[in-house]
């Protein structure tokens, strides 16, 4: 049992909580992290590190216009290679309705300057040598979209955290915040350690709604199980994220810097609560489908097979707030999408935690909002 | 590690202790000795435990290279979670089981 103090304490050592934290330690505040068992433990360790702008909600791109000029640039902001590489995004439509949906995607896109553009099946057999274009009318391709490793991002922000004189506790489990007179005054580890603070970040991903409860604040993000393989490294056949949007399609990239295949799909109808079981199901569908797209695949070996959550909120949108409780902030629902916002949603929520407001208006991120603007390219 | 008398320790630094990512003992040493001191944070920082074996082939000996700079005893560290195929298996031998299978 220890007593310390803190100018912030954030909640959650995955993506969120990592880079927020370093944001927020980079202005100059004492950050104190606490993760209940190590970092990555939560959704950030089981992603599979795609990182995009194709989105159809105006503020989703703008973050990700920004998160995707941060990730450029986060080698030497951070002093580690975090394998940044764009290789792009390619979204596929094999049917007439899709079409439709992405050029209108793509109309919003534009306007916010992104490089993107529907492509003929043939160009999307150019771009994926080997592709299955059976049934194709072509695709959506942004190829300023791309990948990175999502253990090298996160813990070289929290390493960042550490030279900006921060601390990072792991196995350290939040159980109680202590709220005075509507605002947070400290917040107590399972071991009993007491940290006094002034500002409390939710950042605990899945179980944000938990930890909203300990101040008394109702997060409503729902968590949902997500499998995903990794297959052995071979020699680099694929550039960009493929994306097949059919009832029994998939997504699958080829990591750059070590030639891993990694690829999962959102399962129809969806399973829902803390699941982390591994399915037969998975391990048979995945491969099935991504051979049917990519035949070449078929002597490639899988390597491991696990499952995570993605954090769903009402409208598929993150919420990036204050709250009604002074001093207490949500940064979660990431709604499956949250490696790629960390950069920009991290220094964006440093900013409007310290300067009250944020460069890019996170507003419609806000937690009692109406949920009506649902996002379409989940 | 009990060391036993009269036996000299060998020099084992540039051992690869990881052969599927090829990570030598003096780099696993290194990230313990940066402060993450469990099978999980280094197998995020280094890969071992990620390639063909599935850990099989290195986390005991990282567990016994965790005892020897940090005290904490191997009994006491969490390995991580085994994780399915447990030999590696091509994609289109588990897509043909499937439809061999049908809807299992
Ligand atoms: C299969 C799969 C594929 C995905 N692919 C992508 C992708 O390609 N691109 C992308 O951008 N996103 C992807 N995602 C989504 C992404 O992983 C998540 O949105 C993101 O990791 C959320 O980060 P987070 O920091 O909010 O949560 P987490 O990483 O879950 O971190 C929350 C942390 O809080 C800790 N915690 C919880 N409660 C407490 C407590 N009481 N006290 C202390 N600590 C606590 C947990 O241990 C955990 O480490 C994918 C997700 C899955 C499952």
């Amino acid at each position: 049992m220890s007593r310390g103090t803190a100018d912030a304490v954030v909640i959650g050592g995955g993506i969120i909580g990592a880079a927020t934290g370093y944001y927020l330690a980079r202005q100059g505040l004492k950050v104190v992290l606490l993760e209940r068992a190590f970092p990555c433990a939560g959704s950030t360790g089981r992603c599979i590190g795609g990182i995009r702008a194709q989105f159809t909600h105006d503020l989703t791109i703008r973050v990700m216009l920004e998160s995707i000029k941060m990730f450029q640039e986060l080698d030497e902001e951070l002093g580690v290679d975090i394998e940044w590489y764009a290789g792009g995004y390619l979204f596929l439509a094999f049917d007439e309705q899709r079409k439709q949906s992405f050029l209108q995607a793509i109309e919003i896109q534009k306007r916010y300057g992104l490089k993107v553009e529907f492509i003929s099946k043939e160009e999307c057999c150019r771009i994926v040598p080997g592709l299955n274009a059976e049934g194709l009318l072509g695709g959506a391709w942004c190829p300023t979209d791309g990948q990175a490793n999502p253990f090298k991002v996160t813990y070289g922000y929290l390493e960042g955290i550490k030279r900006f004189r921060g601390e990072v506790l792991v196995c350290q489990e939040v159980k109680r915040i202590n709220v005075i007179g509507g605002k947070v005054v400290s917040v107590v580890t399972a071991d009993g350690n007491e940290f006094f603070t002034p500002v409390v970040l939710n950042a605990a991903g899945p179980w944000a709604e938990d930890v909203g409860k300990l101040a008394g604040v109702d997060v409503p993000v729902k968590p949902d199980r997500h499998e995903a393989l990794v297959t052995e490294a071979v020699e680099r056949c694929l550039e960009p994220m493929l994306v097949d949007y059919r009832p029994d399609g998939c997504y699958f990239v080829q990591h750059y810097g070590t030639g891993h295949f990694i690829g999962c799909y959102t399962p129809v109808p969806i399973v829902p609560g803390h699941n982390l079981d591994a399915s037969d199901e998975f391990i048979t569908e995945m491969p099935r489908r991504m051979v049917r797209l990519l035949p070449k695949l078929a002597l490639v070996k899988v390597l491991r097979h696990w499952a995570g959550s993605y954090e769903m909120t009402p409208d598929g949108n993150p919420i990036c707030s204050g709250t009604p409780v002074e001093g207490f902030y949500v940064s979660a629902g990431m709604s499956g999408h949250g490696f790629m916002f960390g950069p920009a949603l991290g220094k964006l929520m440093a900013e409007l935690i310290v300067q009250g407001r944020s460069t890019i208006d996170l507003n419609e991120f806000r937690l009692d909002r109406p949920w009506t603007k649902a996002e379409a390219m989940k | 590690m009990r060391k036993k008398k009269g036996y000299r320790k060998a020099k084992t630094d540039n051992v690869i202790v990881c052969r599927c990512e090829e990570i030598t003992e003096a780099e696993i040493r290194a990230v313990i000795r940066a402060g993450y001191h469990s099978l999980e944070e280094i197998k995020r920082i280094l890969r071992t435990g990620m390639g063909h074996c599935g850990g099989r082939g290195c986390l005991k000996v990282i567990a016994r290279l965790i005892e020897e700079e940090t005290e904490i005893p191997v009994s006491s560290q969490k390995f991580p979670t085994s994780r399915p195929p447990l030999k590696p298996l091509p994609l289109g031998l588990l897509a043909g089981y499937k439809n061999e299978q049908g809807n299992r």
